[in-house]
């Protein structure tokens, strides 16, 4: 450890910090096209959990605890389930039982790709899905790592 | 072991580099197990004949068969790991300031 | 005759049950995580070969990554050694 403490050298925090906003979009990216493309919530939020670890890496489990505090990401996952739950149960009211896909036919998010095409508003209730289980996947893993980190820091002492 | 380590690093781009090569283009489904479980389609007619992409509206038959046709599955998997994450939360709460 | 498949995926499985058996035979606790890291990222591609992307992405980014971060977490506030070598 140097004078900084937690932090490593100030090449590593640099590349982290270009390329944590990059994670992130992919991430998203992965999260938001889990219809059309490999992938979907759970991948996305690995690699959005990803984005945070390497984040602890370089700068320290602190400095991340005083960005992101770790009851946020918890209220972030809750939320994420909280999305799935109720988007299950609409489909119990609107449509036939629970978990149904009430939105597709619809005009604006249920269109049926046609071959070759893949247009982002199709697929009905699975992009909401997609995003509610991502939400929960990176806020439950990063919260995890988040909570190790510390953890362990304040066991060394 | 440097040298072994950059060996390493070259067969692992060039198969990246050969994987993207192969990867099929945006809007078709994503593999060709994608297309057994979607079932014949008729690329002339630009018509999907049955399946997956008429019931859900996915292009991707995996991500409809996981959040469509076994939901309950998913709803199980996010249960496991909010019980997972609660515990660890639990084993390693901090005092309240 | 062996085509490009059956090649890759001879070679890929080598490579995995050659990196398990040094991730048990290591006494370095860190140097074996890597080796278990090194095992999930040719599963990954294993996974890419047999026309799986979903399950090689998830894998990718659980196993090679998360995992990897988690017990050297672990291994920093233990010991790094395993018992009986100092």
């Amino acid at each position: 450890m140097n004078e900084n403490g937690d932090r490593m050298s100030i090449i590593v925090q640099t590349i982290a910090s270009i390329l944590f906003p990059l994670a992130l979009i992919f991430s998203f990216y992965v999260i938001m096209h889990g219809h059309l493309t490999p992938g979907g919530g759970f991948q996305g939020g690995a690699i959005g959990a990803s984005a945070v670890a390497l984040l602890i890496v370089a700068f320290g489990a602190k400095y991340v605890e005083g960005k992101m505090e770790e009851e946020n990401l918890s209220i972030f996952e809750s939320l994420g389930g909280l999305v799935f739950v109720i988007v299950s149960i609409l489909g119990f009211f609107l449509a036939a039982t629970f978990l149904t896909n009430f939105l597709v036919g619809e005009p604006l998010f249920g269109i049926i790709p046609a071959w070759g095409e893949a247009p982002l508003n199709s697929g009905g209730v699975l992009p909401i899905l997609n995003l509610a289980v991502g939400m929960k996947v990176i806020g439950g893993l990063a919260s995890v790592v988040l909570i190790l980190a510390i953890a362990s820091k304040e066991g060394e002492k | 072991m440097k040298k072994a380590t950059a060996i390493a690093f070259i067969i692992f781009s060039l198969f990246l580099f050969f994987s993207a090569y192969e990867m099929r283009s945006f809007g078709n489904p994503p593999s060709e197990m994608d297309d057994r479980i979607i079932g014949k389609y008729n690329s002339t007619a630009n018509k999907w004949e049955y399946g997956a992409v008429n019931e859900t509206g996915a292009n991707n038959a995996v991500t409809s068969v996981v959040f469509d046709y076994r939901g309950y599955d998913t709803l199980g998997e996010a249960t496991v790991l909010f019980t997972a994450i609660a515990g660890v939360m639990m084993l390693f709460r901090r005092e309240k300031k | 005759m062996m085509g490009l498949f059956e090649i890759a995926i001879i070679l890929l499985s080598a490579s995995m049950i050659a990196s398990a058996i040094i991730a048990i035979w290591f006494k370095d606790l860190l140097a074996s995580i890597i080796a278990l890291a090194v095992m999930s990222l040719l599963l990954s591609l294993y996974f890419y070969i047999l026309q799986a992307p979903d399950v090689a992405i998830a894998e990718a980014g659980v196993g090679a990554c998360l995992t990897t971060a988690i017990l050297i977490i672990t291994i920093r506030s233990t010991e790094r050694m395993e018992e009986g070598e100092k």
